[in-house]
């Protein structure tokens, strides 16, 4: 009985609490605070902190938002979904008026409901797994990076481009790489492409000289890559040194960027990816981030600092232009808004489903020429945002 | 015959590695959590020696030399108080290293990844029965040979290994023949941590350098240290072998199978033989 009482009080404290947090989120404040949940440790601990200095650049460059001083606070994920929970939480409790992150999809998918509950905007300008906007979208969940849908529909496009006739997959064998081969092998079976071979390696694998091998021997004209991070280089880098570059055309959707690049060396020369961002997409306001982020952390910035950056000031300009604080007109200006100063050209928020709308890239691997990284992406297409996203959700 | 050659690189490396631990476990009694740490360690020390200087043998020599002498004093001034107390002490100060060296990777190097390339000499390829193969796999296969032999002849024929096989098994005796035991102890951690940076090197131009790359690979190194029996040069050399076979037919037929294979032939070995295919008899005066 006693213990009965106890929890009850507890419960009606929490309610109490809570309902305090949401009057809160309404009422003005001395600050405007994002709260960043990135992965600052761990196997993405590159991801958080170029998520992080874009962010804190966009929130340098701007000062105030309505009237006060914006600044952001920020917690490590450390790459693991039950800490992302945990953080965003501690964030919240400190009446944070927007969240951001996380890296890993799976870390995003773990923080969306907090949002959605406490009813806090959440900005996400990494995560790609199609869920975030998909079946597993929430009312106060913004995605303004690319999604996995869109990255599969611009490499099919390639593979029909340059007219490959068999394809071998290598995928992480993760709900990611198995759903992102799925949409494209759905594609390539549409446009008569053969599938030569497919196989699924564990997340960190430290040898994939065997299944080099076999796609070599497979008589395949291209080599389909689903991996991230150390896996991609591990891989590419393998692949390499036994010049398997000669043989099959080698391209994936958004597993290289220039670090990685440079970490697999001369061999990645040739290889096709989808680009998130990249630093010499031409466009003025790109031009001058570039500027601001080499001046302020001297080093190019990666598709993580561009995306973050982009959304956070995408937001900015959207709370700005409500003049007030209250979320609910903060998410319901932001849905269906227009970024015209985004890095990449005008883009869209989709209001059906909270995924921003706008051009994809497609690049190359090639060599730079100093300032630039000796080993880089080059954008060599485009694509218009018509038929690179999924139908609204019904 | 391809699939074997590269099974026994895979093979070769795990067994750099693990040799370095099952030494540091059979001759000290210490689990060496840090070993992976190390490992990861001496990878980002040949990266930078390589970065200054262009040359890979040089980082392979010199390389291990630094941190065998960072074990060495890790080992004098905070393991050796500990030899007489329970394993726990150790285990925990172990966990310290990896949060230490962590750190101080974080702090040199920073969070990108960063790249060994092999040598000019082994950048080639050769063709073995219809299949490319690296030369540096098979500069692997031989260098990983040469060091096994050498090792187990050291530890097994030379009055070192006699002296160093005595004061595992009874310390206060060797200790009474005037041996300096501490001596003899940090000499053998010094021999492991150099192993453990030796793998790191040979890795170097195979996977990519950054934060964390020592918990993957410690695991594998783990397993190959218990189906081979802990403390036991020749369980190493099998136990490494055989996870490298699994791995490189497992990814011939069935790729997404590969760690449930390794891990059952873990349990598999743990059910037979608990002590590890090659147990260590101790003999106690």
């Amino acid at each position: 009985m006693k213990f009965a009482v106890s929890l009850a009080r507890a419960l009606v404290g929490a309610a109490i609490l809570l309902s305090q947090q949401t009057v809160h989120a309404q009422a003005p404040k001395d600050a405007f605070v994002i709260g960043g949940v990135v992965p600052l440790s761990g196997a993405y601990a590159l991801l958080g902190t170029s998520m992080q200095k874009g962010a804190d650049l966009a929130v340098e460059q701007r000062g105030k938002v309505l009237g006060k001083p914006v600044k952001a606070l920020w917690e490590d994920s450390e790459t693991k979904p039950q800490t992302s929970v945990q953080k965003a939480n501690k964030l919240l409790a400190g009446g944070v008026s927007v969240l951001f992150g996380d890296g890993a999809s799976g870390q995003t998918l773990a923080i969306m409901p907090v949002a959605d509950q406490r009813k806090v905007p959440l900005i996400v300008t990494t995560s790609a797994a199609d869920q975030i906007t998909g079946s597993a979208r929430n009312k106060y969940t913004f995605r303004t990076s690319n999604l996995a849908f869109m990255e599969t529909r611009m490499a099919a496009e390639y593979v029909k481009k340059v007219g490959l006739k068999s394809v071998y997959v290598v995928a992480v064998d993760q709900p990611v790489g198995r759903d992102t081969w799925a949409t494209m092998k759905a594609s390539l079976t549409a446009m008569g492409v053969k599938v030569a071979g497919e196989d699924f390696a564990a997340i960190g694998s430290q040898d994939y000289s065997v299944i080099i091998d076999k796609v070599a021997k497979s008589g395949a004209d291209g080599l389909f890559i689903v991996t991230t991070g150390a896996d991609t280089i591990t891989l590419l880098k393998q692949a390499g040194q036994v010049k398997l570059g000669n043989k099959v055309k080698i391209f994936g959707t958004g597993f290289l960027d220039d670090d990685a690049a440079m970490a697999v060396g001369p061999d990645v020369v040739g290889v096709k990816t989808v680009a998130r961002y990249h630093f010499s997409y031409d466009t003025p306001t790109n031009k001058a981030f570039v500027e601001a982020y080499r001046k302020k952390y001297d080093e190019w910035p990666n598709a993580y600092a561009g995306h973050a950056f982009d959304g956070i000031n995408w937001f900015m300009d959207v709370v700005e232009k409500t003049g007030s604080w209250d979320s609910e007109k903060w998410v319901a200006a932001f849905e269906g808004s227009t970024h015209t100063n985004s890095l990449f050209g005008p883009r869209q928020m989709r209001a059906c489903d909270h995924q921003a709308l706008g051009v994809g890239l497609w690049a190359e691997a090639v060599k730079g020429t100093a300032p630039q990284p000796a080993l880089m992406l080059k954008v060599t297409d485009t694509f218009p945002p018509a038929g690179l996203f999924p139908d609204c959700p019904k | 015959m391809s699939v074997v050659l590269i099974g026994l690189s895979i093979g070769m490396l795990l067994f750099l590695l693990a040799a370095g631990l099952t030494l540091v476990f059979g001759l000290l009694g210490v689990v060496n959590f840090a070993h992976g740490s190390l490992y990861m360690l001496g990878a980002y020390v040949a990266f930078q020696l390589v970065t200054w200087t262009g040359n890979f043998w040089l980082a392979l020599v010199i390389a291990p030399i630094i941190v065998g002498l960072v074990g060495g004093i890790l080992e004098y001034f905070t393991l050796r108080p500990l030899y007489g107390r329970d394993a726990a002490y150790q285990l925990l100060l172990t966990f310290g290293y990896i949060l230490l060296i962590e750190e101080f990777i974080r702090m040199a190097w920073g969070v990108n990844f960063k790249s060994l390339n092999p040598p000019p000499g082994l950048a080639g390829t050769t063709e073995i029965f219809g299949s490319t193969v690296t030369d540096y796999r098979i500069f692997i296969i031989g260098f990983g040979t040469l060091l096994s032999i050498a090792l187990f002849y050291v530890i097994e024929r030379t009055r070192i290994g006699i002296v160093v096989r005595a004061a595992s098994v009874n310390s206060a005796m060797v200790s009474c023949l005037g041996i300096d035991v501490g001596r003899v102890r940090t000499g053998v951690f010094v021999a492991g941590t150099m192993l453990a940076a030796i793998s790191g090197v040979i890795a170097g131009p195979l996977l990519p350098l950054k934060l964390g790359m020592s918990f993957s690979i410690i695991i594998d190194c783990f397993m190959v240290v218990v189906i081979g029996g802990l403390g036991n040069i020749r369980g190493a050399i099998l136990g490494a072998m055989l996870i490298g076979m699994t791995r490189a037919v497992g990814q011939q037929f069935a790729a997404d199978w590969i760690f449930l294979l390794t891990y059952a032939l873990l349990i598999v070995t743990l059910i037979f033989r608990p002590e590890g295919l090659f147990n260590v008899k101790v003999r106690q005066a």
